[in-house]
């Protein structure tokens, strides 16, 4: 497969309802795709819809991050007028106001949904509790698009395992250096899945991993890739352009929610629930500093880094709050480190390209 | 004999340096840039090798940096001013430790490791506070040339505090400030403070490493210097044309490059 027959998100939203079709859209981060797709729904993901903000300027403080932003206004905007429900994971206090404000004030024109995620250390009763809150939204999307087909769940569990596995290879390969493509493909096609039913998406991904050149990607200083998700999308091609490798991520939309051991045999709750328990580290689960820290040293050594890249998104909390002892942690363990803030969709201009191409200099 | 040059086009000012293959500074020159960056990086390099007595056949290889370098064709390579201005203060000052650059549009902080190469830096992000275009704006607004903004702020007898570090908003605080007829000295030495205050907080990320150099624009601005080398608590050393550290940096770029 080529990159360029993913198609947009927009385009597969509208094939997907032409074809009748049930669509929830799913705030980010962690939430149990799983169960929609057993329930034959299509989640599609809300990370960073390119709209230019205008009425959700009237809604939210301008401290609030443009994850949130981009969402409120694809949300007032009537992009969400289409979709069964909207499901709204608790990620951090911006999505949970978010999702009140939604809720409470906006009149949303399909039912608002809720996922608690338990957060980290987690204690023996977190497992029970997310298969409680498993339960609860199962009886919701049972509510909203009715009953689970049979064998639903089942069919939802192999795509789970198989994605799992073509996750694995995509990033295991580029970490070896044997996936010959650049940092803006490796995430156009990985965030296919974002929007893209199973069912759809893994033979793509199947046929690009088959196709994908073995080398060729950049060969300049390896990075890590951290933060809230790959975007900008100029942002990855300013990479590519100054050769840069990422070969590795710890970005919260790809890597901390997607490279995780695939749901196991037995109880299906049960599995879910030890798959999210099993997640990488991330700052929205509540993980701590030096779990979050040795993760990161873990991925440069395996991948042979030599620097860490942060894309935070502007006010975003959970990130922001990591970043100096992060920061502190690797400079200790020979990393270095560059930060870059910004807001998703918008360009990252000079001085950051001027930023991320010193950080080469340096590292060279 | 080889000579080597470097162009460092910035927002406001585009500087040369023209060197021999021993690192000698034969000529150098600083020009406004204007609206177009290839014929400013251009008119710097001729002004430079003016200078120096050469031409544009003389030179071995050029090397281009600053916000414009991808505008310079005749330049064999680009590198960032970043890494040319750790390499041009180094060449000044062997024992540099840190350099504080604050140029027009952006201001950086670099700490050296060995030879002269960047071992961690930090750059202000869009905004204009904490530059030199900061202090642009603020003379044009108290209709005081930007070369008498140091002697000014050294003489100032008291100092009038800045709240804001935007350039928007402390232009409306200035024009407060003027109407309720504070003095203009004592208001431009609040102004040097808060471009102080605001580098000053970058360094927090990358620590001082003496010796402790200032480079780019605004260093030939004696009250910030005065005001920075006051906030840090360390000796600042200011070399004879600030201006021109980062083209010096580019041309001995070129030197390796050629090699």
């Amino acid at each position: 497969m080529s990159p360029s027959e993913l198609i947009s998100r927009g385009e597969y939203f509208s094939q997907w309802r032409g074809g009748g079709g049930q669509v929830c859209a799913v705030f980010p981060a962690q939430y149990p795709r799983e169960l929609l797709w057993a329930h034959g729904v299509l989640p599609m993901e809300v990370w960073d819809p390119p709209l230019a903000p205008a009425r959700a300027q009237g809604h939210l403080q301008p401290y609030i991050c443009s994850v949130v932003r981009q969402g409120l206004e694809l949300f007032l905007a009537g992009g969400l007028d289409d979709v069964g429900a909207i499901l709204f994971p608790h990620t951090c206090d911006s999505l949970q106001n978010l999702a009140s404000l939604v809720e409470d004030y906006l009149d949303p024109p399909a039912p608002s949904l809720f996922f608690y995620n338990p957060k980290a250390p987690f204690a023996a009763a977190a497992k029970g509790f997310y298969v409680a809150q498993l339960q609860t939204l199962e009886r919701e999307l049972t509510r909203v698009f009715g009953p689970q087909p049979p064998e639903g769940m089942a069919r939802a569990l192999e795509w789970s395992r198989r994605l799992s596995e073509l996750y694995a290879q995509a990033y295991s390969r580029r970490a070896a250096g044997e996936l010959g493509v650049g940092a803006a493909e490796f995430y156009r096609v990985l965030r296919g899945g974002e929007y893209m039913h199973p069912r759809d998406y893994i033979p793509l991904l199947e046929g690009w991993l088959a196709s994908a050149p073995a080398n060729g990607g950049g060969q300049g200083q390896g990075i890590i890739l951290s933060g809230v998700l790959p975007s900008p999308p100029d942002l990855l091609e300013t990479l590519d352009e100054l050769g840069f490798r990422v070969v590795h991520d710890d970005l919260i939309s790809m890597s901390r929610r997607l490279l995780y051991p695939p749901p196991g045999e037995g109880d299906p709750y049960e599995a879910l629930a030890e798959s999210f328990l099993s997640m990488p580290p991330c700052s929205t689960r509540g993980s701590s500093l030096s779990e979050r820290l040795e993760w990161l040293k873990g991925l440069a050594r395996a991948g042979g880094a030599q620097g860490v890249v942060f894309s935070v998104v502007k006010f975003c909390e959970p990130e922001l709050f990591d970043l100096p002892e992060l920061r502190r942690g690797l400079k200790e363990a020979g990393l270095p480190s560059l930060v870059l803030e910004v807001d998703v969709n918008q360009e990252v201009g000079g001085q950051a390209a001027t930023r991320l191409e010193a950080f080469g200099e340096m590292l060279s | 004999m080889s000579y080597f040059a470097g162009i460092d086009v910035g927002s406001l000012s585009s500087d040369a340096a023209i060197i021999g293959q021993d690192g000698d500074l034969k000529g150098w020159s600083v020009t406004e840039t204007g609206p177009h960056s290839t014929n400013a990086a251009e008119a710097a390099l001729d002004a430079a090798l003016d200078m120096a007595g050469l031409t544009r056949d003389d030179l071995a290889f050029v090397v281009a940096t600053g916000y414009g370098r991808a505008a310079v064709p005749l330049a064999g390579k680009k590198i960032t001013e970043i890494s040319c201005h750790a390499l041009g203060a180094y060449a000044l000052f062997p024992d540099v430790g840190t350099v504080i650059d604050i140029g027009g549009q952006d201001s950086k902080v670099i700490r050296l490791g060995e030879g002269g190469k960047v071992a961690d830096f930090v750059m202000n992000d869009k905004c204009a506070a904490g530059t030199g275009r900061f202090l642009e704006v603020m003379a044009a607004k108290l209709g005081v040339g930007l070369d008498d903004l140091g002697r000014l702020s050294l003489a100032a007898q008291g100092e009038v505090s800045i709240s804001s570090v935007c350039t928007v908003f402390a232009e409306s605080e200035v024009v407060s400030l003027v109407a309720k007829n504070h003095p203009i000295d004592q208001v431009i030495k609040g102004l040097h403070r808060s471009v102080v205050n605001r580098v000053a907080a970058m360094t927090g990320n990358i620590g001082i490493t003496p010796r402790v150099i200032m480079s780019g624009g605004v260093a030939k601005n004696a009250g910030v210097v005065a005001l920075m080398a006051e906030r840090l608590g360390v000796d600042i050393a200011v070399p004879q044309e600030p201006q021109i550290v980062g083209a010096l940096g580019a041309a001995l770029m070129a030197v390796r490059a050629a090699l």
